[in-house]
């Protein structure tokens, strides 16, 4: 690759000069609002931090796909977590490159639920837990998530059909079938069923992690980017890593600074900045950008930048079986059990959790099975592999605020840059749930025979969200109803960040509902003047 | 973790991403006899992961390409190269001279009473890796690979398992669940 080409810009270039949207990040967020505020005649700039690779770059193998998508740069961990100790260094799974982690992702995409949008009035008062009810509500954001399930083409709504059992799927739903839940069901999935949206149908080759050669499965590279860039008022650029917001002496941000390609510092003109760069380097970003009248990071007077961390409770389990069940083979994670995603304090818990059928090929289950595991136990697994039925556990976590993202400046990336510091203790709620969570995925899978289930502890969080979090009251978080910074009239947070409580749900389709929410709200500002 | 260890680390290797760094600082242990006898040392370690990874249907190839990772891995710093080299030295001398010799229950017993130590530590990170993310056996196992170019599963048993009956796929068509059980007490609060 030239220089030329490291450099290279996609769209319609834009003077570094000139103030337009700037949006950091490519992801569900970015991505999202970049093609709403194109498509309505907005000039954006995207400055995202990886590469553009497409379908035909993707590969049909783990660790290789995982090094060439994944966000490998420096991180740090603390706390009780096990993360600390079996991945310091990679506290969170996601994507550095054009799409952000929606090329990983699966499909999930169950919607919040009314009383998860209260959450702190809902569960009352729980100890070190710092809830809070949402500023919105599900009726406000319910017309956004019609339109998110259509844009990613959710199956089994608005008339999409459902995604055929898979055999991973056959055995999980048979089991939750036998231990009397009636909730499951193979979506909704963002992955097409039939032919929908300019892109075929899935054949169920089994690598939706690794992006999804057969382009079936929806992502803002296949659909939000192309799309934006087809308007001729998104200039993408890629390699480009936002390091510094910068504002002027009225407090406003007037600028984004960030490293391109070869490294050279650059300085992109603002009229307003969302950023989107997931929930570990948006405060990152913000911390990052401290100064004279930001002096603990920009938009953070209330402190709660980097707080309130959370990665939803997560945790797998395995099921051996006497006949071979092959899960490998087809849509990884089409199949959902919703029974369990409920509050009811009989449980011995706050808040809910999905089932979702998972499956990972030996490469990953073995580092993910059980993390430092070895000896005959561990390869009677390993050995069993095509035996194997396998679900995630999906659920509420509790905010804390001293689960937390902040810099550590003893440690620098490849840009001399402090890394982020990933702080997490599981809380007592999230261990009660777990607890209960893997209870019941044994009772499903001996209700169709297995020999035994592996509990698999949380790997490196897929779903990181909450480090901004949308509040009512300015000094309770740092953005508001619209994502708008409490602090900063021009700046807002378009990612998981701005959860104010994670709900059990998976969080992508949240978030593109609420940056097609938030495109809306930019443009009447815009068109009023008053951004 | 030392900075040093974590800045040139700064671009991973997935075979790094289980690396416990926290006790590198802890360093390996002091004295002991060096194992200078290259040959024996991969003797020693492949029977090593053998015993730590035991499966029958595995034959010695994916264990000897294993070890030779685990041997790069080390190589690329002094420290671990030492960890390595005195950790299995430190196998053959507890085995009263031959950890070849000894049969699986009393190798496994020997490593059981080194889970934590370090170098043991480092070779599993690499060795979960690297065992397991190779075509030799990912046939042993029945996984079958890439799966794109051969048009998926969809046509090639994604739904083949004849064992139990094809259940629903759509959604439950009765009554929508209860997402807010109301609890004793708080149904005496009202
Ligand atoms: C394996 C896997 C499976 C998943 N499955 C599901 C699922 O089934 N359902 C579901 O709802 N969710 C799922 N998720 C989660 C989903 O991918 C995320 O919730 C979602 O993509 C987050 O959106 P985001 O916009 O916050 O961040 P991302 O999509 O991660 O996008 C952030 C982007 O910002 C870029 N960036 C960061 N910092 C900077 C910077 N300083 N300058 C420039 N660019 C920057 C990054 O490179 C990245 O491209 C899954 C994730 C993974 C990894």
């Amino acid at each position: 690759m030239t220089a030329v080409d490291e450099v290279a810009r996609h769209g319609s270039p834009v003077e570094q000069s000139e103030p337009v949207v700037v949006i950091i990040g490519s992801g569900a967020g970015g991505g999202t609002l970049a093609y709403e505020l194109t498509r309505q005649g907005a000039t954006c700039v995207v400055l995202e931090a990886g590469p553009y690779l497409t379908q035909d770059d993707w590969v049909n193998d783990e660790w290789e796909a995982f090094g060439q998508m994944a966000w490998l740069d420096m991180r740090t961990t603390s706390g009780s977590w096990r993360i600390a100790r079996d991945f310091p260094n990679l506290p969170a799974w996601i994507v550095k490159a054009v799409g952000g982690s929606t090329t990983h992702w699966s499909g999930a995409t169950p919607r919040f639920m009314t009383h998860e949008f209260k959450a702190r009035t809902t569960y009352g008062q729980v100890d070190g837990a710092s809830l809070l009810d949402w500023p919105i509500t599900l009726e406000d954001l319910a017309p956004y998530y019609d339109r998110a399930e259509q844009a990613m083409g959710s199956t089994h709504r608005h008339g999409r059909p459902p995604l055929p059992a898979n055999n991973n799927y056959i055995v999980f739903a048979n089991g939750a079938e036998k231990i009397g839940y009636r909730y499951y069901a193979t979506g909704p999935y963002g992955t097409n069923a039939t032919p929908y949206d300019g892109r075929p149908a899935s054949i169920q080759d089994g690598f939706n992690f690794q992006g999804d050669k057969n382009g079936s499965k929806w992502s803002t590279l296949v659909r939000e980017i192309p799309r934006a860039l087809e308007t001729g008022k998104l200039d993408l650029r890629p390699n480009c890593q936002a390091v510094r917001i910068t504002h002027d002496a009225t407090g406003k941000v007037d600028a984004v600074e960030y490293l391109d390609a070869n490294g050279a510092l650059q300085r992109q003109a603002a009229r307003v900045v969302c950023v989107a760069g997931n929930s570990i380097e948006t405060p990152r970003l913000l911390l990052m950008s401290a100064s004279g009248q930001h002096p603990d990071g920009l938009a953070n007077s209330s402190g709660q930048v980097g707080r309130n961390y959370m990665r939803h409770l997560t945790g797998s389990a395995y099921a051996r079986f006497e006949r071979p069940v092959r899960m490998y083979r087809g849509e990884t994670m089409a199949g959902i059990v919703a029974d369990e995603a409920k509050h009811d304090t009989s449980r011995g818990f706050a808040g809910g959790f999905y089932m979702e059928t998972l499956s990972l090929g030996p490469a990953f289950m073995a580092s993910f099975l059980e993390p430092g595991g070895w000896g005959r136990e561990f390869t009677s697994w390993m050995d069993s592999y095509d035996h194997l039925a396998g679900m995630w556990i999906v659920g509420e976590d509790m905010p804390q605020p001293s689960n937390r993202v902040t810099l550590n400046t003893d440690v620098k990336d490849q840009h001399g840059l402090p890394v982020p510091n990933v702080h997490f203790d599981d809380h007592p709620n999230d261990v009660a749930m777990r607890t209960y969570a893997y209870d019941a995925a044994d009772q499903l899978y001996g209700a169709v025979g297995a020999l035994g289930v592996h509990h698999t502890p949380p790997y490196p969080a897929t779903h990181n969200l909450g480090t901004c979090r949308m509040s009512a009251d300015p000094a309770d978080g740092v953005v508001d109803r619209w994502g708008r910074a409490h602090d900063v009239t021009n700046l807002y947070v378009s990612d998981g960040s701005v959860m104010t409580t994670g709900a059990a749900a998976n969080p992508t389709l949240t978030i593109v509902a609420l940056a097609i929410r938030q495109a809306e709200h930019l443009l009447e500002e815009m068109r009023q003047g008053s951004l | 973790m030392t900075q040093e260890t974590a800045q040139h680390q700064s671009e991973q290797e997935p075979t790094d991403l289980q690396v416990d760094t926290s006790a590198q600082t802890e360093g390996p242990p002091e004295g002991g006899a060096q194992l200078t006898d290259s040959g024996r040392a991969r003797r020693v370690l492949v029977r090593l992961l053998r015993v730590a990874y035991p499966h029958e249907r595995f034959p010695d190839g994916p264990y000897e390409r294993t070890a030779a990772a685990v041997e790069d891995a080390a190589h690329s710093n002094a420290a671990d190269d030492r960890a390595l080299t005195q950790g299995l030295a430190g196998l053959d001398r507890a085995a009263g001279g031959d950890f070849l010799a000894l049969d699986d229950a009393a190798a496994e017993a020997l490593l059981r009473d080194r889970a934590d130590e370090y170098f043991f530590r480092r070779i599993r990170s690499t060795a979960a890796v690297v065992l397991y993310d190779n075509a030799d056996v990912w046939e042993l196992v029945g996984y079958e690979g890439p799966s794109y170019a051969l048009g998926g599963y969809i046509d090639r048993g994604f739904d083949d398992l004849d064992w139990l009956p094809h259940p629903r796929i759509e959604e439950y068509p009765g009554e929508p669940r209860v997402e807010l059980v109301e609890s004793q007490s708080q149904e005496t609060a009202r």
